[in-house]
This record gives structure tokens, C-alpha cells and sequence, in this order.
């Protein structure tokens, strides 16, 4: 079922992948949270989406080198990083608990994460990584006092205070309100455009479909899809699709349409017809030939479901 | 493929549907049964029941330490009554020196399991979750109260057990033997229920005063202990000063005045060590009762303050 | 990779904050504020004794009881509060060798128990014992020995305890009560493994405290007490390089 649809991501720069796993699966006694998971990512921001206990989690502790795996490889920049902490010094980790240390303020957080990655600057460090997310009215405060939101990016500032190869981050966003949420975002482009690798997971669909054009679905533990999430939608063509159509004489269309064994069903709706398809390749054939043979013009062609929701929702449910 | 077949749009007016989940129209037993439900699940918590294995473990190896001995002396009760049979007073556990003997892995079991009887509700500040249901705030006191005083009375009994089936099968002609036994076996009823809720009162207030099962702990051994050495120190030092009220101090120690009433209960002489026997038996049962007493009031006084 | 040993200080600095607050610090000043006021009482019944004072406050309270208590609360604490609040992530996930980290955490532990408990016997001693002249004052001395000991040797067996299991606490407390207290006194042939002994034993090198039972000459105790530091402190760091985070799947 783990058909790697697209190839992965190649990014210029590293030449080896950031990010390689092999095989790589993960067993608490008989419970298995990730099963025989493969691919590589280099540069760019990747979204690892799952549904809750799709062992999006685990995953990301294997790659933090919290967990090892118990069956295949995990290569973080061609090292393994459990037990072995110098590759820290490449990592930034974001965790998805919300704990930090409460009676710090966000700059000491955020300078201590420095002084522990052995940065020789790191007040100054800690003063840009603050700034990069927007934290500076609320640097001196106890972290105890912070919101979700403020957590959650100085949990972000200490996981990049060190300028980081790959960047690790469980459900990011948390917590965010939609102007920090799409703030964070930029960031995270940003760091991807300089050459960067991040992996964070989600469940949250519009996340995604912002910035990571690049998914991982993980559905029960198994590698779902990978790659351009359009692409993977374009296919799965044993999945109708529905397309919304305008034309100048909708139910004129809709009789030629039925003709045709591709199609469905097609129901007329006051903004346009609705148009449910096996194959959306054959389908752009199709409507073309309908429309001359039945003399109608067309005004307008939308995919209707063509959202990374209804990709997820389908991928879940199969 | 949800979005396709959405409508709301088109759709100005809303709809509520009564999908049945909305009425509530059984019983509501109120306050009594709430405290019960409290008292049942607190109970089960504390023996780790719907809890993983791990929950299970301190209170279950303390209380089976606590009854080893006892059960020891059942397995080998043939062997012990043939010796007795011989003349030779073997030196046995019997129902009133058992707790005397044993009494640290009680001190151990309140210390292990009082704290997680109280700590987590304020450390995760469900406790207004409580509080707003048909229970009150005395209600959760005394039904957390009972049921560690219930845990701690169960495993206090079963050694009692065991030495009675022991000494019941040691006996030539077993129903003569229960005729016996039973008596000597009763007053072990009201003794242990006395170490029982008097230990669980002075845990759970200790305990209640910290949301951190740590401090706690480390606050109820560091009472135990120290309220039984200090008052010997002052005691030993008021000797030499000539203080007569010292002797009275021995009434303030938790497990010497428990271990003292215990004796009462079985009219034996008392073993209150390193004091001496000026004040009667029934001082020590009244101090337990009173001290019992004074710790249910300040864990109903801390749940009458806690925020919550 | 260079031992970044100057993070040491660090983590040093954050396991104080973690260790200490304003009621459980409270807590541990009462505690270590007993043998004190216990001096102040044998003074105010007109008595200045090495001997008593040794065997009935030393030895009974600051020895049995606070010193145990207090290094099995911070020993426990210093990884059981980054344990408890998931903060143990932050600190894992950075570039230092996992002994470093230990050292860390045992250090800042063992500051914090010396400190207490050795405030303690020497407030304690400045009330009762120095009017007793030179062997109070080297009663003193000895009793300091035996809290820095006995300190990091606790705190030494508790810190790796608390990498293995949640309920480090209770363990320790058991240990005390049932090792050190009851068995120990049941069966003296324990003595090379009690820690109780190796603090007693330390203090010789100063003095001879008159107390009940002195079994270890003083450089037994010392080089026991090494071997005890080393051997617990190998096994953290290979627990803490074997770290695992356990529960759920997700």
C-alpha cells in the first residue's frame, strides 16, 4: 500500500538526504506504532500528517534519537542519532508537550538551549532566535506566564538558538492563533529556503496545505503516501473525484455527460454542476468532447474536493 | 469527499437535532452516592485496580512484606505445633505484638500511597471538578479518608487472618480450636481499625498540604520519624533537668501511642520503650483517638481553604 | 567532540531552581532547623554532653533521619523533575556527553544536601557542643565529615535509581527505613554496604564520635565510599545514554 507515489524531494545543496529512513519501524511489546517506514527528505519543509496514535510521534523521537528503532535504519545527516549526542548539535527539537521549565523567562530558555549547544555567543544567539518569533515584548517574562501561544514559539526560538541542519517540531502550531500560526509558517519557509530540513507532524489539514507542499501521510503506522500532495491526489484514481463545472447551459452538458461511462453522476446545483469522476485525466477529455458535441460553452472547471482534507480523509478511511 | 455535499450555504435557517444525548431524565442519587462512588474508586486506586501493573506494585509488595511473617508462621504451623507440643516457646507473632513487630511497612505503605490518594487532584487542579458536583468539600475529605483508612485496614487484617487459620490448624480438634481462638483474635478488629484510621488521618493531612507527591512523602516519613524520636530526646534530657511534664511527650508519637493502645486492646503490658509506665494504658488509646481526631480536622480544614 | 564541560555550571544552576521553591524549601528548613533547636532545648536544660548529644540528637536525628531525607529528596529530584514535567527532552537533545549531564545533576544534588545538612550539625554544634571545648569542636568537625559523606554518597545511589523507575522516592525511603534502619542494625555484617557506616566511618578520620556502633575504620569508609560514587555514577550514564522515552504510541 506504501507506494511512494513521487519520488522525494531532492534539494540542492546536501548531498546526502537529511533524513533517511530505511525499513525503519518501531514496537512498544506487541503494539507496533510504526511499521516499516521508508524515505528521505532533503531540504524544504515536509508536513507529516496522521490522525491521532498514526505514530507521527514515535516517529519523530526515532529521528530525534529518542527512540530506537526496532527494526530498520534511521539517518539523521548520515549518522544514526541514537546514542549518539554530537548530532544534536545539527538537530532542533520541538516536542509536542507543552512543559518547559516555568520559572525561566523565554530569553533565559532560550539562552540556556545556547550555553547547552556550546555556543560561545549565546546571549546574542538567544536575542535573534526571540526576534525570529516575534517574542520580544514577552522575552523577560516567566515562561509560567506565557499563553499556548507564547509556549509554543519559545518552545520554537529554543529548538533554532543554534541554527540548526534539521529542524524536528510535533504539532507546531498548538496552541497558535491564525496571525502567530501563518507567522510561524514564513519562518519556517524561510529556514527551508536557506537550505534547511524541516519535518514537523500535524493533524491540522489548512497547516499544511500552506506551507509544506511536501507531505508524509501516516495512517496506523504505515508510510500512506509521500510527496506533492496534489500529485498523490491525481493518483489515486480508484477514488472519485467531484468537479465543479460552469458552462453556459449547465443541464444541456449534464445529459451528454451521463452518456459517458467515466462519469459517475452529475447533479445540478444553482452555482454550477456538480460532477462526480473516476478518472480526472480522463475526465478532462470527456468534458471537452461533451461540451462541442452538446454546443454548450464552458465557463469554468474546478476540482471541488481537491483539498489536502479530503486526500486525508480518504487516505484514513481506506 | 465531505465538502461536495455540504449545503450550508445555500441554507439561511439552523437546526438543532435532538439526536436523544441532551435529557438527563433518570434518578439522581445525590450527595451519599456521590461520596460512596469517590470512596469505591479512591479505594480501588490505592491497591492500583484499573491501573497498570506499575500502580500495583508498592502497595501490593508492602502489604504482602507486612504479611509474610505471619504467613510464614501458617505455612509452618504443623512444624510450630509440634515444637510448642515439645515445651519449646517458640518466639511467635501473635495478634497483639504483630504491628509493634512490623508496624515500619505500614509507615512505608501510607507513604508510598497516601500521596497519591491526594496529590494528583491538586497538582492537575481537578479538585473543581469535585467540587462542583452533588459532593462537597467535606464529602472528598472524609471519602478519600475512609477509603485509605479501608486499604490500610484490609492489609492490617490480613495477617490477623493468618495467624488465626495458623493457630486454628495448630489446634488438635479445629472446631474447639476456633472456640478458642476467637476470642483472643477479636479485640485485633478494633485495634487495627484504630492504627488504621489514625495512621490514614495523620497521611492524608500531611499529604494535602503539598500538590507534589514528592514533598509529601518525603514530609509524612520525615513526621513519623522524627515525632517518635524528638519526644524521647526531650524526654532523656528532661530527665537530667528535672521537667516531670516530659513523660506526657510519649502521647504526641504516632506509632508508639498506636503500638501502646494496640496492647491495651489486648490487655497486655505496655510496650511504649524508652518511656516509662506513669500514664495508664487507656492514655494512649485516648491519645490516638484524639490525635485520629485533630488530623481529620485539619485535612477538613485544608479542603475547606485549598483553591479551587 | 570537545567535553563542553563549561555547560556543567548550567545545568548546575537550572537543577537549583528545579530542586528549590518556596514550600518545599520551607519544608527541608524545618527539617534541617530540628537538630538546632534540639541543641537549644539541651542547653536550656542546663546540659552540655558530647556523649548524649551524639547519640541522642547526631546520630538518632541528623544521621538517621535528615541526612537521608535530604539527599534522597534532591538525588531523586534532580532528574525526577525534568522527569516529571518533560523537560528532560530539552536537556537530552543537546551535544553533551551523557556524563556530563550525570555530574551535572549529581553535583547540583550533592551542593544542595551538603549545604543543609552540614548548616545543620554546625549550628547544632555551635550550641551545644563547642561550651564543651577541644573534642566538641573536633565532635564537630567529625559530624561535618560524616554529612558530606554521607551526602554524596546518598545522593550518589539515588541518582541512578531515579533514571530506572518513577517511584525512585518511595524506593529510597524503603531503603532507608528498611536497609539502613532494621536490617542493619540486625545484621552487622552488613556494614560495607551501608552507607549509614561509611559516613560513621569517615568521621573517625577527625574524631571517634561516642556512639553506639563505629564499624569501618575511616579509610575503608572512604575508599568503599569511592567506589560507591564511581560505580553509581558508570551506571547513570549508561542508563542516561540508553535513555528511551516509554508510553504511547502517538
Amino acid at each position: 500500500m506504501t507506494a511512494e507515489v513521487l519520488p522525494a524531494p531532492v534539494a540542492a545543496p546536501v548531498a546526502a538526504p537529511a533524513i533517511e529512513l530505511a525499513g525503519a519501524a518501531r514496537w512498544y511489546g506487541n503494539v507496533v506504532a510504526v511499521n516499516d517506514v521508508s524515505f528521505s527528505l532533503g531540504a524544504g519543509v515536509t508536513g507529516l500528517l496522521g490522525p491521532n496514535g498514526a505514530g507521527k510521534t514515535t516517529l519523530l523521537h526515532m529521528l530525534a534519537g529518542f527512540l530506537a528503532p526496532s527494526a530498520g535504519t534511521v539517518r539523521v545527516l548520515g549518522r544514526s542519532p541514537h546514542r549518539d549526542p554530537s548530532v544534536y548539535r545539527q538537530i532542533g527539537l520541538v516536542p509536542e508537550r507543552e512543559s518547559v521549565y516555568s520559572f525561566l523567562t523565554g530569553f533565559e530558555y532560550v539562552r540556556y538551549n545556547g550555553r547547552l549547544q556550546g555556543l560561545a555567543n549565546a546571549d546574542s544567539a538567544a536575542r535573534v532566535a526571540i526576534a525570529r518569533v516575534g517574542l520580544e515584548d514577552a522575552a523577560d517574562r516567566p515562561i509560567g506566564t506565557y499563553s499556548k501561544g507564547m509556549r509554543q514559539r519559545a518552545k520554537v526560538a529554543g529548538a533554532l538558538v543554534h541554527e540548526p541542519q534539521v529542524l524536528l517540531l510535533d504539532e507546531p502550531f498548538n496552541g497558535m492563533d491564525p496571525r502567530q500560526r501563518l507567522a510561524m509558517m514564513d519562518l519556517l519557509g524561510e529556514m527551508a529556503n536557506a537550505g534547511r530540513t524541516i519535518l514537523f507532524s500535524s493533524h491540522i489539514l489548512e497547516e499544511v496545505e500552506r506551507i509544506g507542499t511536501e507531505i508524509l501521510v501516516m495512517v496506523a503506522g504505515r508510510l500512506a503516501a509521500s510527496g506533492d500532495f496534489r500529485a498523490i491526489r491525481a493518483l489515486m484514481t480508484d477514488r472519485p473525484h467531484t468537479v465543479t463545472i460552469h458552462s453556459s447551459d449547465d443541464r444541456k452538458l449534464a445529459t451528454t455527460l451521463m452518456a459517458d461511462s467515466a462519469v459517475f453522476a452529475v447533479e445540478l446545483q444553482p452555482n454550477g454542476l456538480s460532477v462526480r469522476t473516476a478518472h480526472l485525466s480522463a475526465f478532462r477529455r470527456i468534458v471537452a468532447t461533451s461540451c462541442q458535441a452538446a454546443q454548450v460553452r464552458l465557463l469554468e472547471v474546478l476540482p471541488a474536493d481537491e483539498s489536502l482534507e479530503s486526500v486525508f480523509d480518504y487516505l484514513v478511511r481506506r | 469527499m465531505s465538502t461536495a455535499n455540504r449545503v450550508t450555504a445555500s441554507s439561511p435557517t439552523g437546526n438543532i437535532y435532538d439526536l436523544g444525548y441532551r435529557h438527563y431524565d433518570g434518578k439522581r442519587r445525590g450527595r451519599w452516592y456521590a461520596a460512596w462512588s469517590l470512596y469505591v474508586d479512591s479505594l480501588r486506586g490505592i491497591w492500583g485496580f484499573g491501573r497498570p501493573m506499575s500502580a500495583k506494585a508498592a502497595p501490593f509488595i508492602l502489604a504482602g512484606l507486612y504479611a509474610f511473617p505471619a504467613a510464614i508462621q501458617l505455612a509452618f504451623s504443623s512444624v510450630i505445633a509440634q515444637s510448642v507440643k515439645e515445651g519449646n516457646a517458640a518466639n511467635l507473632f501473635e495478634y497483639g505484638n504483630y504491628f509493634t513487630g512490623l508496624g515500619i511497612l505500614m509507615i512505608l505503605f501510607c507513604v508510598a500511597q497516601a500521596p497519591e490518594v491526594v496529590c494528583r487532584d491538586q497538582r492537575y487542579q481537578v479538585l473543581p471538578l469535585y467540587f462542583t458536583r452533588a459532593m462537597g468539600r467535606s464529602d472528598y475529605a472524609l471519602a478519600r479518608l475512609a477509603s485509605l483508612s479501608t486499604a490500610l485496614f484490609l492489609a492490617l487484617m490480613v495477617p490477623m487472618f493468618a495467624l488465626f487459620v495458623g493457630d486454628v490448624l495448630m489446634g488438635a480438634d479445629a472446631f474447639a480450636a476456633i472456640g478458642t481462638e476467637l476470642p483472643k483474635s477479636l479485640p485485633s478488629i478494633p485495634a487495627n481499625l484504630l492504627v488504621a484510621v489514625s495512621m490514614a488521618s495523620i497521611s492524608l493531612a500531611l499529604s494535602s498540604y503539598s500538590p507534589r507527591r514528592a514533598y509529601s512523602a518525603i514530609g509524612l516519613v520525615a513526621y513519623f520519624l522524627l515525632m517518635e524520636a524528638v519526644p524521647a530526646i526531650i524526654y532523656g534530657v528532661g530527665q537530667h533537668a528535672g521537667w516531670t511534664w516530659a513523660d506526657k511527650l510519649v502521647l504526641t508519637t504516632p506509632i508508639t501511642s498506636l503500638q501502646a493502645a494496640t496492647d491495651w486492646f489486648f490487655g497486655r503490658s505496655l510496650t511504649a520503650r524508652g518511656f516509662p509506665d506513669t500514664l495508664g494504658p487507656d492514655a494512649y488509646v485516648l491519645a490516638c483517638i484524639a490525635s485520629a481526631a485533630l488530623f481529620t480536622g485539619i485535612l477538613l480544614f485544608r479542603y475547606r481553604r485549598v483553591a479551587a | 567532540m570537545p567535553a563542553p564541560v563549561s555547560v556543567l555550571p548550567e545545568i548546575v544552576r537550572i537543577t537549583f531552581r528545579q530542586l528549590l521553591g518556596r514550600r518545599r524549601t520551607l519544608l527541608l528548613l524545618l527539617l534541617a532547623a530540628l537538630p538546632v533547636l534540639l541543641a537549644v532545648i539541651f542547653r536550656l536544660a542546663g546540659q552540655v554532653d558530647v556523649k548524649e548529644y551524639s547519640t541522642g540528637v547526631f546520630d538518632t536525628v541528623s544521621l538517621t533521619i535528615v541526612l537521608p531525607l535530604t539527599a534522597v529528596l534532591f538525588g531523586t529530584g534532580a532528574f525526577g523533575a525534568e522527569n516529571d514535567e518533560g523537560t528532560i527532552l530539552y536537556l537530552l537533545a543537546k551535544p553533551i556527553p551523557r556524563w556530563i549531564i550525570v555530574a551535572s545533576k549529581a553535583l547540583a544534588a550533592v551542593l544542595l544536601a551538603v549545604s543543609l545538612t552540614v548548616a545543620s550539625v554546625v549550628l547544632g554544634g555551635l550550641v551545644e557542643l563547642f561550651p564543651a571545648g577541644p573534642d566538641g569542636v573536633a565532635a564537630t568537625e567529625a559530624q561535618v565529615v560524616a554529612m558530606v559523606v554521607g551526602s554524596i554518597c546518598y545522593v550518589a545511589l539515588f541518582v541512578p535509581l531515579s533514571l530506572f523507575t518513577r517511584r525512585a522516592l518511595v524506593i529510597g525511603i524503603g531503603y532507608m527505613l528498611v536497609w539502613e534502619g532494621a536490617l542493619s542494625f540486625m545484621l552487622p555484617g552488613i556494614a560495607n554496604l551501608s552507607i549509614r557506616q561509611y559516613a560513621i566511618g569517615a568521621s573517625t578520620a577527625i574524631y571517634r564520635l561516642p556512639l553506639e556502633e563505629t564499624r569501618l575504620p575511616a579509610d575503608t569508609a572512604f575508599v568503599l565510599s569511592a567506589i560507591l560514587v564511581v560505580v553509581a555514577m558508570a551506571i547513570a550514564t549508561w542508563r542516561l545514554r540508553r535513555f528511551e522515552l516509554s508510553g504511547g504510541s502517538d
